[in-house]
């Protein structure tokens, strides 16, 4: 049986890839996608601690789940706050959207 | 009628307060009809005091007081709302709702915010009955305060629009904010000792009713704050002392007088005059006296003094004016000034016959004053009125242009003057014979002060009415009209009256002095 | 009736009269004259009913009749006021009543009633004249009825005075008669010397009030009435005090209270050193100089002393050495005397000879009193009142003549002045007779005369009583009168005419001569009842009423003085050689007083009055001014008074501007803005790091759980 450590070593790889494109990409949309590249890489470590250690329960399945509705419904969210201001702005560039700062 | 008789002092009290608002919410600017409304407003008081005076002998005596009235007020410092009256504030009520009516009808020719003045005249007439009727020290203290505010504003808003006064460095400032400043500040200034020794008494005997106040506290013995009773009142006594000093006016706390008569509107002087300054004489009779006994007679040379001081140097800087109504206000210091050695004279020799007659004499002269002073400075507004100019070096020779007028100069200036067969002599007769065997050398000196009275009312008639005509005046003055006459009328009829035939207030005055202090 | 009631209502009349024409009849002139001078007539009838009702009590100076109501509480007490008349006041009501009433009646025609208008009289100015067919003749006053309402008050003031039974009322009468002579002596008010006049005569009497005023109380203080009766015929007030000491100057209480009294009296009768309002009231119109010389106010100063002398000489006994006080009355008195003497002789307006005169003639009484003639005082106040009205309304007659003449003429001289007159017998022959009575009885021209008679018994007290300084002043002063009493008739009415206008001067109508006439009956006649018992030939022919009468108003009856030839003679010298004296010297005067030349500047001292008027002004008036003004008002209440709060003010002020800029500011709002701005330091230094980049802010929070991590691993897990 292949070990929890490869499962584990795979969704860190997957979170660490997520999280370089989270910080260094500079489209929006393609960090929305790293985003979900992480929450997938969480979902792998959930379902892999529940094969591993209480298959006998349903929890690590439906933890899965919400993420995915989660997960689901924050694309839609953020898709719809993207448009929103590629409308205002004409640019979907996350350092151009800088309007929050002194 | 039952109701009528057991709140009739709360009646008389707020009736003008009432009235006051009453003409604040006439509808439209009628001025004609703010002035009517305040003056029928204004003879409430005077009506129910009427029923005062007549149901005075009949009414039920507590403590020395009739019409008592009690309701607790501040049940925390024990302070009650106690009003209650005796010979001595009725004289003085029925003086302030006398003289107020007549003022009101004599400032009909006041023009500008008719209505606002007029609700300030009314409530002024409250602060003042508040003073007289009064059986708490607290509310005593509130209404004495009260008092300040409309006379100030009708000092500074309605006050002589000519004029300025060099302060300090070539500062100049307009004569009426100048004396409604000084007027206010002085006084108040006065009272913050009095409140001090108001909030003392009240700690110390638990209440600020007067009338078991008046029990306990000349009897205190001790030590109080570590410091023996004896020298704790005598502080007190000074600051009640100045407090009443300054309002009187004692010479010397007396120069804001010149300034605010001067400067205030005609009607505004009478009540000044009239009124106010006999609220701090009124503070000496129901609270210097009676609560300080020992400290009154201690410092009553010192009292004396100052009052011969007053009588003097009043009667010689009216003498020295050219303002005919500055010379008036400086009549009333050396009037008040035998009001004073009066006062002085009975706390020295209280319970001895010429105590008796000094304090008869003082009071009687708070009330012939409050007439006669109030004529003069009537008088000189209604000429003023006319020639808009108040320098006596610009009048003369103006009696046979308004000869009734003249006639009423001289009558008033005569009653000033003290002359025997007007009021005035009554009261300054009373006093100087009360005087005389207590502080015989003030009373002597005094005379030279009476003597330049004759001087200075001389002054003023000679430089209005005698001497050639200035024709400039001529066609240019009319006559005292109907409406001034009217003013004139009941004040005229009371100088005769007292002059003839004194006994009929002067009993209700020895009576209250006799169970007093006698 | 009862007396006493009669004698509550004889003030009333004038006093009414005053209200009605002030309030109602002053538009009419007819009217009312006819007011004033029947409330005169009235008040003249009740005080000679109540005078012969006083005449025939037996006892009268015990048993007075009195009357009295509660008019002051003091305290438990009443102060008592009533009326009173014994002997003394008796007299003088008689002599008040008589002079008052004629002076009434005299000023109907000396006002010209009846006459026409002047297109030019002003209301307080004496009237111009007014033209009628063609001629000039005198118009009526312009205040014609307030003239009538103001003598009325005056003889209120009087009456009131006259019938007091105490102190207090009397002081009331005698103040309302200073208001009076005030109104009166600036009767002409537009004229500056009236206004000025009427101011001096106010003050300078109300010296002496005040004074008087302090005599008052100290008398109610001292015995705790004012009632006359109960203090002057009580042996123990009187002895008590006259033996407490008062303290002051080593007087008895009564010399002291009788001192001030009398300083009242100085004022009213001016007497020397306060006689110098009394000239000056010539201002007035001539009834009004009679009212106040003779029938009332300055004979109201003598009465009060009269009837305060058993105060004033209490302790003092016939023939003991006199007490500190009438000392001071002798002298004083005296000195007017012989001092207003002197200054008559050289004036040469008519009324004030007369006015002078009057003073000397009162310093005559004064003096008398002084040394204890009690009835020989009472005796010359009563004669002298009668004489000296007449000459009064005389010169009034005179001048009212020569003012005709004046305007008839054209010939605008002064009508006063005596050396614009002469000749004036004959122009005015009724007028001159009358004048010559009250002249000669002013003079004591022996035996006829009631002059003589009172004058007579004050010398021969002086003698009796060895006051023989006193006698020799008295006697010259005597000499004075009878000289200066003749020149003016001489240069009055003897000679020619020295003007044109005296030349048509004319004799007035019957409402003028007739007072005249009636008042020189009295001037001779009234002499006769106080003839002395042992005068050589007629002694004894009439009784010496007058002493026993009033004498008796004292408790201790006082000693008519023996007969002597001494004092007879000096009196007869003195008046029948002033009399000729002044006859040669003045028979053929021109316009030019004979006297000037060899008196030289001593004349001109006594012209100008010894200059007093003006001491005065420099080292009374000008000083008070000053002080008045410059100290009491400039130096203590503006600079002292006001100074002192402007101090504090000024202080209060630059106090308050000093906690504002040093401690409001800097302390206060320092801390309170550095805090603030310390606050916004640190966020702008922090702010840099919200860079708006949300990557960078992941960055951070990647970095800071990391770092969180490996904490943990090490620290934990190790």
């Amino acid at each position: 049986m292949i070990p929890l450590s490869w499962y584990l070593i795979l969704a860190a790889l997957l979170f660490c890839i997520g999280l370089y494109g989270v910080l260094a990409r500079k489209n929006a949309v393609a960090i929305l996608m790293s985003i979900e590249l992480m929450l997938n890489a969480v979902n792998i470590n959930l379902v892999a601690f529940w094969r591993y250690f209480t298959p006998q329960t349903i929890g690590g399945h439906v933890f899965a789940v919400i993420v995915f509705v989660v997960a689901a419904a924050e694309v839609a969210i953020g898709l719809a706050l993207i448009i929103s201001i590629y409308r205002r702005r004409k640019t979907v560039a996350a350092d151009e959207i800088n309007l929050m700062k002194w | 009628m039952d109701f009528l008789n057991s709140h009739l002092l709360s009646l008389i009290l707020f009736s003008p307060v009432v009235a006051a608002l009453i003409v604040l919410l006439l509808p439209g600017e009628n001025k004609t009809l703010a002035r009517r409304v305040a003056f029928v407003l204004s003879l409430v008081p005077l009506a129910l005091t009427l029923v005062a005076w007549f149901g005075f002998d009949a009414a039920p005596v507590v403590d020395g007081f009739r019409f008592q009235e009690q309701t607790v007020w501040y049940s925390a410092i024990n302070s009650n709302y106690h009003l209650g009256i005796d010979g001595l504030s009725l004289s003085m009520v029925l003086l302030t709702t006398i003289l107020t009516p007549i003022a009101i009808l004599a400032s009909f020719s006041v023009d500008e915010k008719v209505k606002a003045y007029m609700a300030l005249f009314l409530a002024l007439e409250t602060g003042m009955l508040g003073v007289f009727l009064s059986l708490d020290l607290l509310l005593f203290f509130v209404f004495w305060e009260i008092g300040l505010v409309p006379m100030f504003f009708l000092i500074d808003q309605w006050g002589s629009a000519k004029g300025e006064r060099e302060l300090w460095g070539g500062m100049k400032v307009p004569a009426r904010r100048y004396a409604s400043f000084k007027f206010m500040i002085y006084t108040m200034a006065g009272s913050l000792g009095l409140l001090l020794a108001i909030q003392m008494i009240g700690v110390v005997s638990g209440t600020f009713d007067l009338i078991s106040i008046f029990q306990t506290w000349p009897a205190l013995q001790g030590e109080l704050f570590g410091l023996p009773v004896a020298t704790v009142k005598s502080i007190a006594f000074w600051a009640f002392a100045i407090a009443f000093a300054i309002k009187v006016p004692v010479w010397p706390f007396h120069t804001w007088l010149p300034d605010a008569h001067t400067e205030a509107p005609t009607a505004g002087s009478m009540i000044l005059a009239g009124v106010l300054l006999k609220l701090g004489a009124y503070g000496f009779l129901r609270l210097v006296l009676p609560l300080y006994p020992e400290q009154a007679q201690q410092y009553a040379g010192v009292l004396a003094l100052l009052a011969t001081a007053a009588i003097v140097f009043g009667a010689l800087s009216a003498w020295a004016q050219t303002d005919f109504k500055r010379l008036v206000a400086y009549s009333s210091v050396n009037h008040m000034g035998f009001v004073v050695l009066g006062i002085a004279a009975a706390a020295y020799a209280a319970g001895t016959e010429s105590a008796t007659i000094a304090m008869n004499g003082a009071v009687l002269q708070m009330f012939n004053h409050g007439i006669s002073a109030a004529a003069m400075f009537f008088l000189v507004g209604v000429i003023y009125e006319r020639t808009h100019t108040r320098d006596l070096e610009k009048f003369g020779g103006l009696f046979p242009l308004v000869p009734v007028y003249g006639a009423l100069l001289i009558l008033s200036s005569m009653a000033s003057l003290g002359l025997p067969g007007l009021n005035g002599f009554v009261s300054e007769f009373l006093v100087v014979r009360g005087a005389w065997p207590i502080f015989t050398a003030y009373t002597a000196i005094s005379m030279i002060g009476l003597f330049f009275t004759g001087a200075y009312i001389l002054k003023g008639i000679a430089k209005t009415l005698h001497g050639p005509l200035n024709e400039h005046w001529k066609g240019h003055i009319s006559e005292i009209n109907r409406r001034e006459l009217l003013v004139m009328a009941p004040l005229v009829v009371l100088m005769l009256w007292l002059g003839f035939w004194p006994a009929w207030l002067l009993n209700v005055i020895n009576q209250a002095v006799v169970a007093l202090f006698g | 009736m009862p007396t006493e009631t009669l004698i509550w209502l004889i003030p009333l009349p004038p006093l009414l009269a005053f209200f009605l024409i002030l309030l109602f009849t002053r538009k009419n002139n007819a009217l009312s004259h006819t007011v004033g001078v029947a409330a005169a007539a009235i008040s003249w009838l009740l005080g000679m009913l109540v005078f012969f009702a006083a005449v025939g009590v037996d006892h009268f100076g015990e048993n007075p009749f009195r009357s009295a109501i509660a008019w002051l509480p003091t305290g438990d007490t009443f102060l008592n006021i009533g009326v009173m008349i014994d002997p003394l006041s008796a007299a003088v009501l008689f002599f008040v009543a008589w002079t008052v009433l004629m002076i009434f009646i005299y000023s109907i025609g000396y006002h010209n009633f009846g006459a026409p208008k002047g297109e030019h009289d002003k209301p307080g100015l004496p009237p111009h004249g007014a033209a009628d067919h063609g001629h000039h003749v005198p118009s009526i006053e312009p205040m014609y009825a307030r003239f009538f309402a103001f003598i009325a008050l005056f003889a209120f003031g009087m009456f009131t005075l006259v019938v007091s039974d105490n102190l207090l009322t009397l002081f009331v009468g005698w103040e309302i008669m200073g208001l009076c002579s005030y109104l009166l002596i600036g009767f002409w008010y537009g004229k500056p010397s009236a206004r000025d006049a009427a101011k001096k005569a106010f003050l300078t009497t109300r010296i002496g009030d005040v004074f008087m005023l302090l005599g008052i109380v100290a008398l109610y203080s001292a015995t705790g009435t004012l009632n006359f009766h109960e203090i002057l015929r009580n042996e123990n007030i009187l002895h008590l005090l006259a033996t407490t000491d008062s303290g002051v100057l080593g007087l008895s209480a009564a010399g002291l209270i009788g001192l001030l009294l009398f300083i009242g009296t100085v004022g009213k009768s001016a007497q020397w050193p306060l006689h110098v309002w009394l000239p000056d009231a010539m201002e007035g119109p001539t009834p009004v100089s009679a009212m106040i010389h003779a029938a009332t106010m300055v004979s109201a100063g003598v009465y009060m002393v009269l009837r305060m002398f058993p105060l004033l000489s209490a302790g003092w006994h016939h023939g003991d050495p006199l007490t500190t006080t009438m000392t001071v009355m002798a002298f004083i008195g005296a000195f007017t005397a012989i001092f207003a003497a002197t200054i008559a002789v050289t004036q040469n307006d008519i009324k004030r000879v007369l006015a002078y005169s009057t003073i000397s003639q009162l310093g005559f009484m004064i003096a008398a009193l002084g040394i204890g003639a009690y009835v020989a005082a009472a005796f010359h106040l009563v004669t002298h009142a009668f004489f000296k009205a007449l000459l009064f309304l005389g010169s009034g007659s005179v001048i009212h003549g020569m003012e005709h003449g004046v305007l008839h003429t054209g010939d605008h001289v002064d009508p006063q002045n005596m050396f614009n007159m002469g000749g004036l017998k004959k122009k005015m022959p009724i007028t001159f007779w009358t004048f010559l009575i009250g002249g000669l009885a002013l003079s004591g021209f022996p035996l006829i005369t009631s002059g003589f008679w009172s004058k007579d018994e004050i010398l021969a007290d002086a003698f009796a009583n060895g006051h023989f300084t006193l006698l020799a002043v008295l006697s010259l002063a005597a000499l004075l009168t009878a000289f200066y009493t003749m020149r003016q008739i001489t240069l009055t009415f003897f000679g020619e005419p020295r003007t044109k206008a005296a030349s048509h001067a004319s004799e007035n109508k019957l409402v003028m001569t007739g007072p005249l006439m009636v008042l020189a009956v009295f001037a001779i006649i009234a002499g006769w009842v106080g003839i002395p018992e042992h005068f050589p030939g007629i002694g004894g022919l009439l009784p010496n009423w007058f002493h026993d009468f009033v004498g008796s108003t004292l408790l201790e009856h006082p000693v008519a003085p023996d007969f002597s030839w001494v004092p007879l003679g000096i009196s007869l010298g003195v008046a029948l050689g002033g009399l000729g004296l002044g006859y040669l010297v003045y028979r053929k005067a021109g316009s030019e007083d004979p006297l000037r030349k060899p008196l030289g500047p001593l004349y001109t001292l006594m012209e100008n009055k010894y200059y007093f008027d003006e001491l005065y002004t420099k080292i009374f008036v000008q000083p008070a001014g000053v002080i008045a003004e410059k100290f009491s008002y400039w130096f203590l209440d503006r600079k002292v008074i006001d100074g002192a709060l402007h101090w504090v003010a000024q202080n209060s002020i630059a106090l308050g501007t000093f906690f504002r800029d040093r401690f409001e500011g800097p302390v206060i709002s320092g801390v309170a803005d550095w805090l603030a701005h310390s606050t916004a330091a640190i966020g702008r230094l922090l702010r840099k790091v919200q860079t708006g980049a949300v990557q960078q802010y992941l960055l951070v929070v990647a970095l800071v759980a990391f770092g969180g991590l490996f904490y943990y691993l090490f620290s934990v897990l190790r």
